[in-house]
């Protein structure tokens, strides 16, 4: 093995490569340990190693990794999924499957993901509740190309939306209004508060895309937009489910206890495999307030003209 | 590419996530299930029955509701569709030990490592199980559970677990399988020597 490898460098490699059937390195089946390397393999190796001391992401090196059993297509900058992030998918996919009869029956439910990336979240959720549509925004423009080729990759292209929308514009919730209000909103928003984004580590900082991460001077820029944009487009009795930062649950709980025009209501927290507080189960409660009578255009009128 | 806008429902469908189990730890199988299931897991199944009946201690503390287990529910549902056999004993969540490797600083956005290795430990019976099959540490962590669930069923059950007994049925099939063979074998030798016979009478 190349002496320039650094331990953790040597370690991530070998184990994400290893796991990957298409990639040359699955080809180490122990038969082949005794046996020196092709000049093929060893020009292979060069390259990877040489990115991976440039501190690239295994995951950019390789060009894919899984999400929740989802073989998934990476490529920088667009954020590399968490493996936090398929608790996330966990809680929204026990909370489906307990809920009544509304967000289970036909066509359901209906989910709305804010920041999409690589379409993690939405293609997991979309696999694993048949029945379910999502419609996923992002405002960068690699994130959408690349979530429309995960769908694609995926077969599930005909019940996903991607729409390129940036949730912090005034009047961007006007652009979901076709498709009706939602039974869920999911999102890994950028939540990094801005102060912590130049102590990432160099794989991060130098990789992936800062506005996925940074959150604002608390980290709430980003969560604040969605949790307003809940009076446009979410049900009555919906469901938004966040992943935060540890110190965004009192944060979110203030927030909403100061905007009662929201009628949402904080009412559940997870941690993550760490221990963590991690994710938040946020709720409508009540009837929508303060939307205008035909902000929701229902089944189109017939046009009658004059 | 996508659904339109305003579409009308479609036809109805079976609830979404809907828990298949009517009673905790054993699946109920349709006849047209029963029929096609291997041998091994009807006789697993059977086994199953009668330990339920008779209500052998290793039993006791792990028959508990599917609902107070959601993550494990998951699990076993997997362990039974999948592999075709007769579901194993429920793991209790609260007998588990749970570590990752850990020391990865923030976590969530503000990290990125790859290490997704799970340990998982069950509690009343001191066995520990490790986990680094995938690249996900939440698949990682359900095929601990998996593992963890035959390996307790073995420690417990010994001879009567699942495990065990498909082992056994699949040497019987083995030895079976060579006992066959060497019959078609005999009787091609013996037709051999018929024919060599036939042919110096003549």
């Amino acid at each position: 093995m190349p002496k320039n490898w650094s331990a953790t460098g040597l370690q991530s490699l070998r184990r994400g490569g290893s796991l990957r059937p298409r990639h040359p390195f699955q080809s180490l089946r122990p038969e082949l340990w005794t046996q020196p390397l092709t000049p093929w393999q060893l020009q292979c190796i060069q390259e990877l190693s040489s990115r991976r001391l440039q501190r690239m992401p295994v995951q950019y090196i390789l060009g894919e990794w899984d999400f929740q059993g989802l073989s998934l297509k990476m490529a920088p900058p667009v954020f590399i999924p968490r493996p936090e992030t398929e608790e996330l998918v966990e809680w929204v996919l026990e909370e489906v499957a307990q809920s009544p009869c509304a967000m289970g029956t036909q066509d359901g439910p209906l989910i709305l993901e804010v920041g999409c990336g690589s379409g993690a979240i939405s293609l997991s959720l979309l696999s694993q509740l048949p029945q379910s549509r999502v419609i996923a925004v992002d405002k960068g423009e690699a994130a959408i190309c690349l979530t429309e080729e995960n769908a694609q990759r995926l077969r599930l292209l005909d019940r996903i939306r991607i729409v390129p929308l940036d949730v912090t514009l005034e009047g961007s919730w006007a652009h979901l209004l076709p498709w009706g209000p939602v039974d869920l909103v999911v999102s890994n928003p950028p939540y990094v508060f801005h102060q912590d984004m130049e102590q990432l580590a160099p794989e991060i900082r130098s990789y992936e895309d800062p506005l996925a991460l940074d959150g604002g001077e608390e980290g709430m820029d980003i969560i604040i937009h969605i949790l307003a944009l809940a009076r446009w487009i979410l049900k009555d009795s919906g469901s938004i489910f966040l992943e935060v930062d540890p110190r965004h649950p009192e944060l979110v709980g203030n927030w909403l206890q100061s905007q009662p025009d929201l009628s949402l209501d904080l009412v559940a927290m997870r941690r993550d495999f760490c221990g963590r507080p991690r994710f938040l189960h946020i709720q409508r409660s009540g009837p929508r307030r303060g939307c205008p009578a035909d902000a929701w255009p229902g089944p189109q009128p017939a046009r009658v003209p004059g | 590419m996508g659904f339109d806008p305003g579409s009308p429902g479609s036809r109805p469908e079976p609830k979404a996530g809907a828990k298949p189990l009517r009673h905790p730890g054993i699946p109920s199988p349709k006849l047209a299930e029963l029929l096609h299931m291997s041998t091994s897991s009807f006789f697993g199944l059977l086994a199953r029955l009668a330990r339920l009946c008779t209500m052998p201690q290793g039993l006791g503390p792990q028959a508990k509701p599917v609902l107070s287990a959601p993550r494990v529910a998951v699990t076993m549902v997997q362990a039974a569709g999948k592999k075709d056999r007769p579901a194993l004993p429920l793991l209790d969540e609260s007998e588990l030990e749970e570590q990752f490797v850990k020391g990865h600083g923030p976590g969530g956005q503000a990290t990125n490592k790859t290490s997704n290795c799970v340990v998982l430990k069950h509690i009343p019976s001191g066995i520990v199980v490790k986990c680094h099959q995938t690249r996900s540490v939440d698949q990682n962590r359900k095929l601990a559970r998996q593992i963890l669930q035959e390996k307790v069923d073995i420690f417990y059950n010994g001879e009567n677990s699942i495990v065990y007994k498909e082992k056994q049925e699949a040497e019987k099939k083995k030895q079976e399988r060579k006992r066959r063979a060497k019959e078609t074998l005999e009787k091609k030798k013996l037709l051999k020597e018929l024919r060599e016979l036939s042919k110096n009478v003549h």
